[in-house]
């Protein structure tokens, strides 16, 4: 047991040393002081409070979306769609927001318009597999760049500013938005819902029949229809779950950060989230700091960004840091592998 | 005398803290046909993985002509002139079988260069053809069927210099009657100079082509000795250590035949026919009774696959009716597969791995998957009772004497016969009305035959009607109270349990009655 625990730690600083030496090189060959440009996105994810708020800011889209391809992809269901998912969401929250409804049922209505929107947008590929037998992996993919054309479309026509100046729409009501946690700060309560669906789905996985069926569906196909579990109703809902959860991180964003819709809205949230879902093992609870990291990650980058530091290098530096993170895994399941097997024949 | 081709000295493998081989060692010969007989999990794969590469052994040595060699992967033991056949087969199942050989000497660096398909191709058609086989060079693998595929996995591990074939279980997946020319082949194998390892379970077997028998139990060579005056109660006495109590259960079980008393009416076919994949189940009419063993012999292909699923609701009916019970189901009027299992329908299927479960989760939820929507396991309409699951798969578990008898037990590290169980388990613990098992015996070893035999006796003597679709011609005998051939798609007249063997090879070949 100490010796797997001093192998693992070992694997993990070599790993890091690995990651430093890499991002040290990278920063030098690009002209700069590997010592400043750490600093700079040290304090831009964690050096002051505003920089902290930042880095939650960014988390909480990028965990919600974590958790839709989690889901998804636990089925087997590799819906890479969840941008446009985030995009539908944002759209109809955007719409919903504006209507005149009565104030604490204004912010409900926003989001759960932006989960339906979300759910809408991945019912055309779930309907296309289980009718057309269209790869999901496919069709999410196609529906992505749909969804940024309607996102063009709508904040040029019916959801255009009243003065139809720019591409964007008014904002939403003040009462459909989502409070600040700290006066002062971008942080808003969206990272409560974001923290509070990791939990719940955690719990739909690991506690729940459909979260079992998830799993036999997703590593057991055939045998799951042989036995006669709902194959299609559990494909069918685990996407429209994953669709309305992308959908809510656009409500989300909607409601906490931007209050208004304009083209180009995402930031490839729905993109970055495969990789926040696979690094966390596709764990909901493990997104969590998965998706803190890149939130940091993110955060950190345009504060060092400001600071004058090409994007280039610090997009090159996130990559960096995250297959080090990958490599350190694989080497510690290879070295550590021997004694976990237990039999065979 | 010639020196050994192949030796292996105090081969010892562990896993962990559990010791799969424990100083194994044995020699073999050019042209020697070498049988390694044992119990699941006694470590006869764990033994062919380190020959063939796949595995390395924690000590001991191989020696290949005299020189010492240690393989790091499969590819480096094909290289040295090792082949294998697996269990389990290795093609790529969506290209044609031609193509499945190009790959197989691409990867031994045989045929980078050149593509020489024609050349490839000759050389397996004429291979096949001395071997009496009619092999279709274009069809895609997943559209062949098993014993075609062995076949070609045959073809396969012979290309190139072969000093060693090593064959797992070549035989769990072949007809009595493709058992002969099976033979033949092997032996014209061995007298062309190759020496063959062969891992069966099937004591008759090991006498009928093999000229020595190592037989291993819990990782040990007990007992080493040529095939020549032996007999298979000594090997049964061997291989279940010390006394033939397995064996003798399963003169036993056989014996108990018809001591059931069979009731009403429970399954009917008329004039049914279904489809299922390339399956085609064309007509039947049958009507099995509760509390007996209902055998379908035939040879694998002749439908077997689209009976299955249609008695089980995973094919629709097409034609005619199909009555379960009470309940009679017609083309127009069909049920889901969820009816199904709640009319009391159960399902062994052939395929265990594929289709009887889910290889990445835990004995316990195999062992309640389909039934997890239902009390006693659903709690708050949503969330499963994980108490009630562990206490219940652990009764199972000891019931159905499935080891490790741990329920977290991931059942992909399960040995064959122990997945068997599994799946036995989940079936018999609904007490079902109607039981449809397909091949249940396959590839499992004398111990677990007679256990899974005595089940179904058990099934049966608690009023359950037993539909038993095998391709072993000796276990359909041994434990069918009424038997139907079913050949290409159409079922025979009902015969009687103490029906000839001649007569039934003669209805399985397409003769008439």
């Amino acid at each position: 047991m100490m010796k797997r625990l001093l192998l693992s730690a070992g694997i993990s600083m070599l790993w890091m040393f690995i990651a430093l030496i890499s991002c040290a090189g990278i920063v030098l060959m690009a002209g700069a002081a590997p010592v400043s440009v750490a600093q700079a996105l040290l304090h831009g994810a964690i050096g002051t409070q505003y920089n902290v708020s930042n880095t939650l800011v960014q988390t909480i889209p990028l965990l919600i979306t974590a958790l839709a391809v989690v889901i998804a992809f636990r089925a087997e269901m590799f819906n890479i769609g969840v941008e446009g998912q985030f995009l539908l969401g944002a759209v109809l929250a955007c719409w919903a927001g504006q209507l005149s409804i009565p104030g604490p049922f204004a912010i409900i209505v926003t989001l759960m318009a932006s989960m339906i929107g979300g759910a809408l947008w991945s019912l055309i590929p779930a309907l296309m597999l289980h009718f057309r037998g269209v790869q999901i992996v496919l069709s999410s993919l196609i529906m992505n760049f749909i969804a940024v054309q309607v996102v063009a479309w709508v904040v040029r026509g019916p959801l255009q500013e009243a003065v139809r100046e720019y591409p964007q729409s008014d904002p939403i009501r003040t009462v459909a938005e989502l409070p600040k946690v700290v006066a002062g700060l971008q942080l808003h309560s969206g990272i409560w819902i974001a923290i509070a669906m990791a939990l719940i789905f955690d719990v739909l996985i690991r506690k729940t029949v459909f979260g079992t069926y998830l799993k036999a569906v997703g590593s057991g196909l055939r045998a799951s229809k042989t036995m006669g579990l709902p194959v299609s109703r559990i494909l069918f809902t685990t996407v429209l779950l994953s669709g309305a959860l992308g959908g809510l991180a656009g409500g989300i964003q909607i409601a906490g950060v931007t209050h208004f819709l304009a083209d180009p809205y995402s930031k490839g949230y729905g993109y970055t989230a495969i990789a926040v879902a696979l690094l966390a093992r596709l764990s909901p609870i493990g997104a969590i700091p998965a998706a803190l990291l890149f939130g940091a990650l993110t955060s950190g980058s345009s504060a060092a960004q400001s600071a004058g530091i090409p994007v280039v290098v610090l997009q090159v530096i996130q990559a960096v840091i995250l297959f080090s993170i990958l490599g350190a895994r694989y080497t510690a399941s290879r070295f550590l592998r021997t004694q976990t097997v237990g039999e065979s024949a | 005398m010639q020196p050994p081709v192949l030796s292996i000295q105090n081969i010892s493998k562990a896993f962990g803290g559990f010791l799969a081989l424990s100083n194994v060692s044995f020699d073999l010969f050019p042209g020697e046909i070498h049988a390694v007989l044992g119990e699941n999990g006694a470590g006869k794969s764990t033994l062919l993985n380190i020959l063939a590469g796949i595995t390395q052994a924690t000590t001991g040595h191989i020696t290949l002509n005299g020189t010492p060699v240690v393989f790091t992967s499969a590819v480096d033991a094909a290289k040295a002139g090792i082949g294998m056949v697996h269990q389990h087969f290795m093609l790529v199942p969506t290209i044609s079988s031609t193509d499945n050989l190009i790959l197989a000497d691409m990867v031994e660096d045989r045929a980078w260069f050149g593509w020489p398909a024609q050349a490839i191709r000759k050389r397996i058609a004429n291979q096949a053809k001395s071997f009496g086989w009619d092999i279709d060079l274009d069809a895609r693998i997943d559209s062949q069927t098993v014993g075609a595929q062995q076949r070609l996995e045959i073809l396969k591990a012979l290309q190139g210099e072969r000093k060693v074939l090593l064959l797992d279980e070549p035989t769990a997946v072949l007809t009595p009657g493709e058992l002969p020319g099976f033979f033949a082949t092997i032996r014209s194998i061995a007298a062309s100079g190759t020496a063959v390892v062969i891992i069966t379970h099937k004591l008759d077997e090991v006498l009928a082509v093999a000229d020595k028998v190592t037989v291993l139990r819990r990782g040990q060579v007990v007992h080493q000795c040529q095939t020549a005056g032996t007999t298979v109660h000594d090997l049964a006495r061997e291989m279940v250590g010390g006394d033939s109590s397995a064996f003798s259960v399963l003169t036993a079980v056989n014996e108990n035949r018809g001591v059931s008393q069979p009731k009403e009416e429970r399954v009917t076919l008329r004039d049914a026919a279904a489809v299922s994949g390339e399956s085609l189940f064309k007509q039947g009419n049958v009507a099995i009774r509760a509390g007996e063993i209902f055998g379908i012999a035939g040879v694998d292909g002749n439908g077997q696959g689209a009976l299955a699923d249609l008695l089980t609701g995973n094919a629709p009916l097409i034609a005619g009716s199909l009555t379960i019970g009470d309940l009679t189901i017609t083309p127009q009027q069909s049920l889901s597969q969820h009816d199904f299992l709640r009319i009391g329908v159960a399902y062994i299927p052939a395929d265990r791995q594929a289709d009887g479960l889910v290889m990445s989760m835990s004995i316990a939820e195999n062992i309640v998957l389909d039934r997890m929507r239902d009390a006693p396991f659903l709690r708050f309409g949503m969330f499963i009772d994980q108490q009630a699951i562990k206490r219940f798969a652990q009764t199972e578990i000891e019931q159905f004497d499935i080891r490790p008898a741990d329920q977290s037990r991931i059942v992909s590290s399960l040995s064959g016969g122990n997945q068997q169980k599994v799946v036995i388990a989940r079936a018999l613990s609904k007490n079902p009305q109607v039981l449809v098992a397909v091949n249940p015996t396959r590839g499992l070893d004398v111990g677990a035959i007679a256990y899974v035999h005595r089940a179904l006796r058990a099934a049966t003597a608690a009023g359950c009607a037993v539909v038993l679709i095998s391709t072993e011609l000796d276990e359909i005998l041994a434990l069918s109270d009424r038997i139907a051939v079913l050949y290409e798609g159409s079922l025979s007249e009902t015969l009687p349990g103490g029906v000839s063997k001649v007569e039934l090879g003669r209805l399985m070949g397409g003769a008439t009655q």
